[in-house]
């Protein structure tokens, strides 16, 4: 069985625990509760015709008082940057999350989610901020953990480039 | 570094109970191999257990009638002892893939009890024996967290307590889904029925990890504390300094002191340079 770990990345708030939970058990939690240290969860995928462990490494969020922990994030094989649509400043914050993991692991496969896409009425993120979020080679699309949109389809392009990128560098 | 852990556990049947099916545990884990002398630098070895040593941590709260709440709680402590002694010995890796190893391992092991309780309980006659468990690993400066059911584990440091478990009880899901509010879960009587339980009807582990500071604290209870003693006493009592053994029985003295109507159990555990 091939298993990759994956960590979700960002400022505390944005969603990461929700977009987990959306995936793996399919289920929208309204109440917010902050992650301390990991959380860690597992889904099993396809990718062609190899069967996936997803290691789900849910980091605690930055905030004023932490940043992320470069020892979370060592061994990982893809990573899940997530701001928030309505919170302009986490998204302008990915750039710098991006340093500190980029440090640890090197360059690999990386999506930025854009999460809260439900909140249309409250999305504050322009269009050259949602340029800027992103850097050449990641993945950058919208997800909303309450309705599932974008979710599976982020974690699925992470799964196939985690495996067939291992692939070609072999 | 050097750290010092410093460690108590007290479990008590409360004011109400006939029985105590809380139980805790507590292990030091060293290897058999220390290296006295060498010209190399110690962080040639790569060996934080060897240095450091390791420890274990574990609360069960049993339930289903009886003896047979207290067997499961037993059980399931017995059992995680076995396999800590059996495997963790070897366990001195950061790498990704030995602590994914690690989880599946400390998962199968929850699960290996979890199918045995199933098989021996007999509804029948009342007895569906059940456990919650909540146990950590520290391996310094990293702490694994495997959690089934309501016990709880807090994590401290300077000053700021915050709870690293959520509780796996009916009223918790339906909060967090948003089909109750905080009051109705608070009114409705199945609300703490657990929603997850090594031996019960559905079985989800919750594992994690964190990585501890010199002067971070833990503390694991049953929610036979948690019950009477509120989120801001626990605070006041763990966020403050103090020797493990005198925050751990203040602790207890206060669930004493709210009622004591379910067995007690807590492990206080603090750490310095």
């Amino acid at each position: 069985m091939i298993q990759k770990k994956i960590c979700m990345v960002g400022v505390y708030g944005t969603g990461k625990t929700c977009l987990v939970q959306q995936y793996v058990q399919g289920i929208f939690s309204v109440k917010y509760l902050s992650t301390v240290g990991v959380k860690i969860d597992r889904k099993e995928v396809k990718v062609g015709d190899k069967e996936v462990t997803l290691m789900l490494w849910d980091l605690e969020g930055r905030d004023g008082t932490r940043d992320v922990n470069q020892s979370y994030v060592r061994g990982a094989h893809g990573i899940i940057y997530v701001a928030d649509g309505t919170r302009p400043e986490t998204a302008k914050q990915l750039h710098d999350l991006r340093r500190i993991v980029t440090d640890e692991v090197g360059e690999v496969p990386s999506v930025i989610a854009l999460n809260k896409f439900d909140l249309k009425d409250e999305w504050r993120l322009s269009a050259d901020d949602e340029e800027a979020a992103g850097a050449p080679g990641m993945h950058k699309l919208k997800t909303s953990a309450k309705t599932g949109e974008g979710v599976e389809a982020a974690f699925q392009w992470l799964a196939e480039k985690t495996v067939n990128g291992a692939e070609k560098s072999r | 570094m050097t750290v010092m852990i410093d460690s108590f556990g007290i479990t008590d049947k409360g004011k109400v109970r006939e029985n105590n099916q809380d139980n805790f545990l507590i292990v030091d884990i060293s290897k058999s191999v220390a290296v006295r002398h060498s010209s190399l630098s110690r962080d040639k070895f790569g060996n934080r257990f060897g240095m450091t040593g390791g420890h274990l941590f574990v609360v069960a709260d049993g339930v289903g009638g009886g003896p047979a709440g207290d067997r499961a709680s037993e059980g399931a402590i017995t059992a995680l002892l076995g396999y800590v002694t059996e495997t963790v010995g070897c366990f001195n890796s950061y790498s990704a893939s030995r602590e994914h190893e690690l989880f599946e391992k400390l998962e199968s092991t929850v699960r290996g009890v979890h199918d045995k309780l199933r098989e021996e309980g007999n509804p029948a006659r009342g007895e569906s024996p059940a456990t919650t468990l909540t146990m950590v690993l520290l391996i310094w400066p990293r702490a694994y967290l495997i959690h089934v059911g309501d016990s709880r584990a807090y994590v401290r440091r300077g000053s700021r307590v915050q709870q690293l478990t959520r509780d796996q009880t009916i009223g918790e899901y339906m909060i967090n889904i948003g089909a109750w509010t905080e009051e109705q879960a608070a009114r409705a009587k199945p609300a703490a029925t657990l929603s997850s339980a090594i031996g019960g009807s559905e079985l989800t582990p919750v594992v994690g990890l964190i990585d501890l500071e010199p002067g971070d604290g833990l503390m694991l209870c049953t929610d036979g504390l948690t019950k009477h003693v509120t989120d801001d006493r626990i605070a006041s009592v763990f966020g403050n300094p103090g020797d493990a053994e005198t925050v751990g029985r203040q602790l207890l003295s206060d669930a004493l002191a709210g009622g004591g109507t379910d067995n007690i159990a807590v492990i206080v555990v603090n750490s310095a340079a």
